[in-house]
């Protein structure tokens, strides 16, 4: 019953997705993407917000199709090259630097791009299916959920967020009370009262989303990039591609790695807060560990190429399945599909599942045809792609300041849009200046309504009674977890291993 | 609490071990404390439900606490120094943001992209100007062709002197 289910849905979501106009969306956001894993300083999260505007025009299911090809379209390009030029285009390719281009300099492109290539198409294979199976059993759990539990639920998300992320745990967590707190400007949802908008026209609504990620996101990173001490080393060595066929040997050894890659990487994709980058470095630490010749890792083994570019792939894809059945985006760049749902009026969560299927699956579909799209595009391409990394970025950073611009103008035809932007981005350049995560902030923005609602909801129904958290089984078990997680990330041995996870 | 340390800067940075926490630290307060203001006059819990003015009240003592604890540990623990700022890169690709803004009405996106595109360029050293000037035509080519037709949003792309 439940596979037939999983069929006849995958077969709904095939007929929307083979439609040309999605077909040729799907292409152009998985081309875009690996441009943009392909371009170092110039993130997804900033392209998805870049992005954002253009897909206006486009109806709902096409817009979202194209925003999610961006994302896994840059897991390939972010690899390509890390093996070829040693320069990591994402920071979820980080690790395959490490024995990607060792593998490179012996003269084996070839095989560690192919290598590549096929395990970002098994993991994404593997993530399409589990997507399919469990969207439909988390749906029904979560139309169970009342506002307490949808709080705590939040509340745990937030903290894996924090748990998973990089440097200090305090900082994390003042970075999401900040998006909370800049989700509260503009209107407040039940009286309407103007909170913190100093009856600036502009602020009524709030703070625009798209403008806020694309201040921190991408005129911070931009002006980052322009600092004398982040002048990137663009003195590429030419490779050669000889020979893209991986041998007998290279298959056989990187098979279980591609298998436990893409196991690790689904989990962490799915648990809030996980996503790309954390799953790619521990797919390496993992592989690593379980190795027979651990000490051979970094001078170009090929399971070096195929754990981290798997788990990469695999929670790029799985990461969807929290906003599509929950309503909850696990990391930023689901955070601003969130957006883009929003902005077509559609409101993320088990109702989208239930009332619009051709939304969900058509995108559940895509994604694998995307992959496919991937493999068979993206190693012929190898050649063009890297004379792409030649465009200086003194020519490029100006077009990428003009292509926001307009595209935040083109939102609500607002200059003052235009100009919080700038505004943002000088905030962002302070906040990476000062070590402050911009990640948690955007998550924090986007859960800020929902939390506030349920919070509102929830003590409201209880007579204001705070224990109702606590009391209700499943809400209690989630505040449960969350604490636990807390409570472990401000242990210091376990701060020590994540130093260690992220040091190598 | 930037009294303290105009006072006596070179006793109290001596004993700052963290510079960079402390301070950004000390800012998160200062945007909590703003932020508690701005939220002041806003209707607080009433019974059992709450006012407009309660959550945004709890989210600024947070942070407030939050920032605290940030300063403190930057004042206790080792940490990072402050980072150099520099100036001509935020300077340049503000201006041009705010030229954008600025010239998007009154003179159509191909004068405003063009402009704003070879102020950001100012931002580097590295510009070659006459290579900005071709890649700057070139991609106020392709955007007024872009966003006004491919994509159909009703943006003005010519001063109203030529429309």
């Amino acid at each position: 019953m439940m596979m037939a289910d999983v069929f006849s849905n995958l077969a709904l979501g095939f007929g929307v997705a083979f439609t040309p106009v999605n077909l040729l969306l799907c292409l152009i956001g998985a081309l875009v993407g690996t441009l943009v894993g392909i371009l170092p300083g110039l993130g997804t999260i900033a392209t998805v917000a870049m992005l954002l505007p253009i897909t206006f025009g486009l109806d709902p299911v096409g817009a979202l199709i194209m925003l999610a090809g961006i994302y896994y379209g840059a897991q390939y390009g972010g690899s390509t090259t890390s093996i070829l030029v040693n320069i990591p285009g994402e920071a979820t390719s980080v690790v395959t630097t490490l024995d990607g281009f060792q593998m490179a300099k012996k003269g084996r492109a070839g095989p560690a791009l192919a290598i590549a290539a096929i395990s970002s198409f098994f993991a994404g294979c593997v993530a399409t299916v589990l997507i399919a199976l469990l969207g439909a059993p988390l749906t029904r759990l979560a139309l169970a959920f009342g506002a307490p539990e949808y709080f705590s639920l939040m509340v745990l998300g937030l903290i894996f967020a924090v748990v998973l992320a990089k440097g200090s745990v305090l900082k994390a967590i003042a970075m999401i009370v900040l998006g909370l707190l800049m989700s509260m400007v503009g209107a407040d949802i039940e009286t309407g009262a103007s909170r913190m908008a100093f009856d600036i026209p502009e602020l009524a609504d709030g703070l625009g989303f798209a403008t806020v990620a694309m201040g921190v996101f991408g005129f911070a990173e931009i002006i980052r990039n322009l600092d004398p001490d982040a002048q990137m080393d663009r003195n590429l060595v030419q490779q050669k591609i000889s020979g893209l066929m991986p041998t007998r040997t290279d298959l056989k050894e990187s098979t279980p790695a591609i298998l436990r890659g893409t196991a690790l990487g689904s989990l962490l994709g799915i648990l809030p807060g996980g996503g790309a980058v954390i799953a790619s470095f521990a797919a390496y630490t993992f592989e690593k560990k379980v190795s027979k010749h651990p000490s051979r890792f970094g001078t170009g083994v090929i399971e070096g190429v195929a754990a981290p570019e798997s788990a990469n792939n695999a929670a790029a894809q799985t990461s969807f399945i929290p906003l599509l059945t929950l309503g909850i985006p696990p990391n930023a760049v689901m955070a601003l599909m969130v957006g883009a749902m929003t902005i077509h009026g559609i409101v993320p969560g088990p109702q989208v599942m239930q009332k619009q299927p051709e939304l969900v699956w058509g995108m559940i579909a895509s994604m694998w045809l995307g992959n496919l799209m991937l493999l068979v595009i993206n190693l012929p391409l190898v050649g063009i792609w890297v004379r792409l990394l030649r465009v200086p970025y003194r020519l490029l950073f100006p077009s990428i300041v003009i292509f926001c611009a307009i595209g935040i103008y083109s939102i609500n035809n607002a200059p003052t849009d235009v100009i919080l932007a700038g505004l943002f981005g000088l905030f962002g350049y302070w906040l990476i200046k000062y070590d402050f995560e911009p990640a948690p902030l955007l998550l924090g923005m986007v859960l800020g309504p929902l939390m506030e609602e349920n919070l509102r909801r929830a003590l409201l129904l209880a007579r204001g009674d705070w224990t109702v958290f606590l009391t209700r089984p499943i809400s209690a078990g989630l505040i449960a977890i969350a604490a636990g997680l807390l409570a472990l990330a401000l242990l210091p041995a376990l701060r020590k291993k994540r130093e260690e996870v992220f040091v190598e | 609490m930037s009294e303290a340390d105009s006072r006596a800067p070179n006793s109290m940075a001596s004993r700052i071990k963290g510079p960079q926490d402390f301070y950004g630290g000390l800012a998160l307060m200062g945007i909590a404390s703003f932020a508690l203001w701005a939220a002041s006059d806003l209707q607080g819990t009433r019974g059992f439900s709450f006012g407009p003015g309660t959550v945004p009240r709890m989210a600024g003592v947070l942070l407030f606490l939050l920032g605290a604890g940030v300063a403190v540990s930057g004042l206790l623990v080792n940490g990072a120094q402050l980072q150099r700022f520099s100036l001509r890169g935020p300077f340049f690709v503000t201006l041009a943001i705010l030229s954008f803004s600025a010239t998007i009405r009154p003179f159509g996106l191909v004068v405003s992209a063009l402009l704003s595109f070879f102020i950001a360029a100012a931002a580097t050293h590295e510009t070659n100007w006459k290579e900005t000037i071709v890649v700057g035509i070139l991609l106020t080519a392709g955007c007024s062709l872009l966003f006004p037709y491919a994509l159909g949003l009703p943006l003005e792309l010519y001063p109203p002197i030529l429309r």
